[in-house]
């Protein structure tokens, strides 16, 4: 629309890097120092690349579904738990399949997404059907993923020979294939730019993605006009669901190969910071997660060896959401005195 | 009384970003006077009164007021769920310690009601009011205040013709007593018949001030318009046969209820339904479109032409996505006519949109601007446009030329008359008796859910009793 | 009967930070503006609370603290909200998340240990006092929004800013306000949480109690002593996960600590679109 918007990511990306400067400046660390350990970290290597694009990965997939979700006008805050359940059907399946491979693979993803689906599915219907605020609803909703998934792997689907949480391994015929050697860099990745580029496509030529947006900005407008909205909540929220959830799958057939109620730490809820900086646009939002990922694995290099903490990186996120939504404001209005 | 006048505008000028509402005016009232200021959308006269009231500050200019102002707002700013007291009172709560004194409020609020010759029960939950009632709400909020100035701003749109008059029956004494009255308005009827001086403003400027004793309907409205009212197209007489056919209508409670209503319209005609905001036509209006469930029939005879054009109530919140462009806009509603398989023919829509913008004079940068960016006007004429582009069979119009200047309303109404002429039927609710009289075939009344009387064209065209008869039968007496 | 007192007791001691937060959260939307940061506020009023306590060895001035980070926490959305009009759901989520990623940065930057702080010198037996405020702050509310001019403003900027402005008042300021109100008394169940019931911070203690606020908040219909009396019901499910604890062979404790959430589901889906929320509830001015 306008430059401001245009330029919101790259507008993102510096902010970060002033807000990253102070907080290392905080924990008495130069900056330089910082963000050397911080590039280092993340892009230093074939190893830290690989890193950083297994988190870039397993952050698109529910900024994906988060992005759909929004551009849908439903808040969906619970990919976390949508990613979870995502990944224990997947856990469970993959630690008792018995059939071949790349089929054995189509079917985890398919759990996967299933699960997710199914985890967005009870907020679309409790939305759709009891105007119950999803916001909350998704929220609570992680919660009760996490404490099913411990009691499950805690209990009937603990693995024989495990010791904490976790289901047993699958056979490595159902692991994704690596895309570079010597690290833990999965196909989870190519699949999740697909479906950022499905989307893309959605959201701009087909009818579906029409409604869908419609009723995201204009509920009112999109309802006389023949949509049904409540309809559209719960196959939103569905969908949205099952792309964090087979974001899950992937990160269980990809890079763990077993479920671990560990498996994430809040890529669930990154992923919103990821969807906004990426303005709900799926392939801004591929950008945005590579930006995410370096922080997330080079954080931790920069929590090593520059004593910055890395949880800098959650204020950092919960800032740029403030501003770009403050931003939102300051085009507006923009655009009101270029329309005058 | 004094000779100060009550209010006083000097060289007023206020420009928002690319228009200059308000160019140079200078504007006095006095004392007991009733000055109704009239002009066209967009004319600044709004703005002026907001400028007057101290809602805006004037780049140039001064504003001096001897008192307080007071504005009674177009669409009332009350609080629906609270009591009649507490909105009449809110910021000026009478106190004992820390909490409000009830009895004092309501005491307070019965004495400012009686001594203003208003009747008003103080403890009412403002929502379950009729709206005449609201508006003597609104109106005790700030004569609570006791103004010098009183400023109006479209008092009577939403009143009945009964309510009008028992409105300015009061208005009249306030400004016997001494207060100064500006009443914004564009029903030039009221200003014949209320005012003492009428102002005009046209592009910011004033044009023409006279007494009201001088002047004359006709002479107003060219001087609003600056030249003639641009003419309607004219209609054709073709064969009808029935396309829509109520029967029965039950439906919706209180306010929105309606409650047996029968009528149909016929290929060629355009049926208006009369009455004052609140009677039940929002409910009709849905109910016909699909959007509730109700008892009775509903029935669309619509050959092979697609059924159904709206025009919605409400452009902003029930017919456009304002940040969206003009062809996603033409999509609004037709995404099963623009559907191939599972895409959307946005090349087609954009050559919809080309046309909308020609035959309509959409005026816009181009055909992808958000429509937020319009005009109110041009929003109207795409949402028009849309409705009628498919040559519908029935085409459900509700306030079609609402808060739209004169010449976009001409335009408007003119191409409901040449649907009409190709054969549409049109059913037209409009809150406006003026605009049913020069555009209906049929007028219909509706009066708390239920149709109460019916007027047929050969009658109201050439006798002004109907007139009558149509705006008692709105304010619900036979 | 020794059973049913301490499930009573422990239901007590489970509402009081839920308490905290809803009334917060009516307060805040009454005034029109939906507070999703509720959980970040906790989080700012919990960790604050611990370190002031950490650093001067006195409860009671890190209880003070803890309100007043609450409040600024509140004073950020309330200005985001008001000054901005950004959106307040997602301005809510920021603010959840700097404050939780603040409170986490912090116990790495001042304890020097992620995960949880050090322990510090607790309210210990005087938390009742906090307990026993939650309910007596609930009538207090209760009463300044009924009866008072204040409160009086406060409904209608909720139901109608525009009616607040033709009234000569500034709707923005009662909306900023109010959300630092919100705050604050966020942040005191947050303090409850750290340095009442406990006597330390811990990453994500919150727990998601902000967003069974919010839902206490529409089960309360906007209501302080419905509120209160919802955030008792999610309190008592809260505790039922301690007391039923290996009391049910089939259940498994872990799927137990799910109770509360599932308690604060079924409500949402029980009660909304039988409720009416403030008319302008969430819709900037």
């Amino acid at each position: 629309m306008n430059a401001l918007n245009r330029f919101g990511p790259l507008f993102a990306a510096l902010l970060v890097i002033v807000l990253m400067s102070l907080a290392m400046v905080v924990a008495r660390t130069s900056p330089i120092e910082g963000f050397t350990a911080l590039l280092t970290g993340a892009l230093g290597g074939p190893n830290q690349l690989g890193e950083t694009l297994v988190a870039t990965s397993a952050l698109l997939f529910p900024a994906l579904g988060i992005c759909l979700a929004f551009r849908a006008g439903l808040f969906n805050i619970g990919a976390e738990g949508q990613l979870l359940i995502g990944a224990l059907f997947a856990g469970a399946a993959g630690a008792q399949l018995s059939i071949p491979g790349p089929l054995g693979i189509v079917v985890l993803l398919v759990l996967g997404a299933i699960g997710g689906g199914i985890w967005g599915g009870i907020a679309g219907w409790m939305k759709a059907r009891f105007d119950a605020n999803e916001i909350i609803s998704t929220l609570m909703l992680n919660f009760v993923a996490a404490a099913v998934a411990l009691a499950l792997v805690s209990g009937p689907l603990k693995g024989p020979l495990a010791t904490g949480a976790e289901t047993a391994w699958l056979a490595p015929a159902y692991w994704l294939p690596i895309l570079i050697p010597h690290t833990r860099l999965s196909a989870g990745l190519l699949l999740a730019l697909v479906i950022a580029a499905i989307l893309q496509w959605v959201f701009r030529a087909t009818v579906f993605g029409y409604e869908l947006t419609a009723g995201g900005e204009a509920p009112e407008a999109a309802r006389r006009s023949g949509i049904n909205i409540s309809r559209l909540t719960w196959i939103a929220l569905t969908l949205s669901g099952a792309i964090a959830g087979i974001g899950g799958a992937t990160i269980v057939t990809g890079e763990l190969h077993r479920f671990n109620t560990q498996l994430s730490p809040g890529y669930g809820f990154t992923a919103i910071a990821v969807a906004l900086v990426g303005d709900l646009q799926p392939l801004w939002i591929c950008v945005a997660a590579f930006g995410f990922g370096i922080l997330e694995s080079g954080g931790l290099a920069m929590q090593a060896s520059a004593q910055v903490p890395k949880d800098t990186i959650h204020i950092i996120e919960g800032l740029i959401i403030l501003v770009l939504a403050a931003r939102r404001y300051v085009a507006t209005r923009v655009e009101k005195v270029q329309a005058a | 009384m004094n000779d100060r006048p009550a209010l006083e505008l000097r060289g007023i000028r206020k420009a928002f970003p690319g228009i200059v509402a308000v160019d140079g005016v200078d504007l006095t009232l006095q004392p007991g006077e009733i000055h109704a200021l009239v002009g066209e959308n967009g004319a600044g006269k709004s703005t002026l009164a907001a400028i007057a009231f101290g809602e805006l500050q004037p780049d140039e200019g001064s504003v001096a007021a001897n008192g307080t102002v007071g504005l009674v707002h177009q669409h009332f700013e009350l609080v629906g769920r609270l009591r009649v007291w507490e909105n009449v009172l809110l910021g000026r709560e009478p106190r004992r310690g820390w909490r409000i004194d009830a009895e004092a409020a309501r005491a307070r609020v019965l004495d400012v009601a009686q001594r203003n010759g208003l009747e008003i029960d103080p403890d009412a939950i403002v929502e379950t009011l009729p709206v005449g009632v609201q508006q003597r709400v609104e109106l005790l909020r700030e004569l609570d205040r006791e103004p010098s100035v009183l400023l109006l701003d479209e008092p009577t749109a939403a009143l009945a013709p009964s309510e009008i008059e028992a409105f300015f029956a009061t208005i009249v004494r306030l400004a016997q007593r001494g207060t100064a009255i500006m009443i914004v308005t564009h029903k030039l009827q009221e200003v014949i018949a209320y005012s003492s001086t009428v102002t005009v403003m046209r592009h910011g400027k004033i044009t023409a001030t006279m007494p009201t004793a001088r002047t004359s309907i006709d002479a107003i409205a060219q001087a609003m318009v600056g030249g003639e009212v641009p003419a309607l197209a004219a209609r054709e007489e073709r064969p009808r046969t029935p396309v829509l056919r109520v029967r029965d209508l039950r439906c919706g409670q209180d306010e929105r209820r309606i409650d047996g209503i029968s009528l149909y319209v016929a290929s060629g005609e355009i049926v208006g339904i009369a009455g004052v905001e609140g009677n039940g036509q929002s409910t009709l209006a849905d109910c016909i479109s699909g959007m509730t469930n109700f008892d009775g029939s509903v029935e669309i005879e619509h050959g092979d032409r697609p059924k159904m054009g709206v025009i919605p109530q409400d452009r902003h919140r029930e017919g456009l996505v304002m940040g969206w462009s003009i062809v996603d806009n033409v999509i609004l509603g037709r995404q099963e006519a623009l559907r191939r398989g599972a895409l959307l023919d946005r090349d087609r829509a954009r050559v919809e949109a080309a046309l909308i913008e020609e035959r309509f004079d959409v005026r816009a940068a181009n055909l992808d601007v958000a429509v937020r960016t319009l005009s109110g006007g041009n929003q109207q004429k795409i949402v028009v446009g849309r409705a009628l582009i498919d040559q519908p069979a029935l085409i459900l119009a509700y306030n079609p030329t609402r808060g739209i200047d004169v010449g976009a309303a001409a335009l408007v109404q003119s191409r409901l008359i040449e649907a009409r002429n190709g054969g549409a039927a049109v059913l037209l609710i409009s809150f406006e008796l003026d605009e049913l009289l020069t555009v209906a075939d049929r007028i219909v009344v509706m009066y708390r859910g239920r149709i109460v009387g019916a007027f047929d064209r050969t009658h109201f065209d050439r006798t002004h009793f109907d007139r009558t008869a149509i705006g008692r039968l709105m304010a619900g007496s036979q | 009967m020794e059973f049913l007192l301490a499930l009573i007791v422990l239901t007590l001691i489970k509402a009081t930070p839920i308490i905290y937060a809803a009334l917060g959260g009516v307060i805040s939307e009454r005034s029109g503006v939906i507070n999703i940061g509720l959980e970040g506020m906790m989080a700012a009023g919990a960790f604050t609370a611990v370190l002031v306590t950490y650093a001067t060895g006195q409860p009671l001035l890190g209880v003070l603290a803890g309100v007043l980070a609450g409040a600024f926490a509140g004073l950020i959305l309330g200005v985001a909200a008001t000054r901005f009009k950004v959106d307040q759901i997602v301005a809510g989520m920021g603010i959840n998340l700097i404050f939780a990623g603040g409170a986490a940065y912090g116990l790495v930057l001042v304890f020097n240990q992620p995960g949880a702080s050090k322990q510090v010198a607790a309210l210990g037996g005087n938390y009742w006092v906090l307990v026993l405020l939650a309910f007596a702050l609930a009538l207090l509310l209760h009463w300044v929004l009924m009866k008072t001019p204040w409160g009086l403003r406060i409904r209608a900027c909720g139901e109608n800013p525009r009616a607040v402005t033709a009234a000569g008042v500034d709707p923005l300021a009662l909306r900023t306000l109010a959300v630092t109100i919100s705050g604050a008394l966020a942040g005191l169940g947050g303090v409850f949480l750290s340095i009442g019931e406990l006597n330390l911070y811990s990453d994500g203690m919150t727990a998601g109690r902000g967003f069974i606020a919010l839902a206490a908040v529409i089960f309360g219909r906007w209501n302080p002593l419905g509120a209160t009396a919802a955030s008792v019901v999610f309190g008592l499910f809260e505790a039922l996960q301690y007391v039923l604890q290996g009391k049910i062979p089939w259940l498994p404790a872990d799927a137990m600590q799910a109770l509360p959430y599932i308690a604060a589901l079924v409500a949402l889906a029980g009660v909304t679109g039988k409720v009416r929320a403030p008319a302008s509830d969430g819709v900037p001015y």
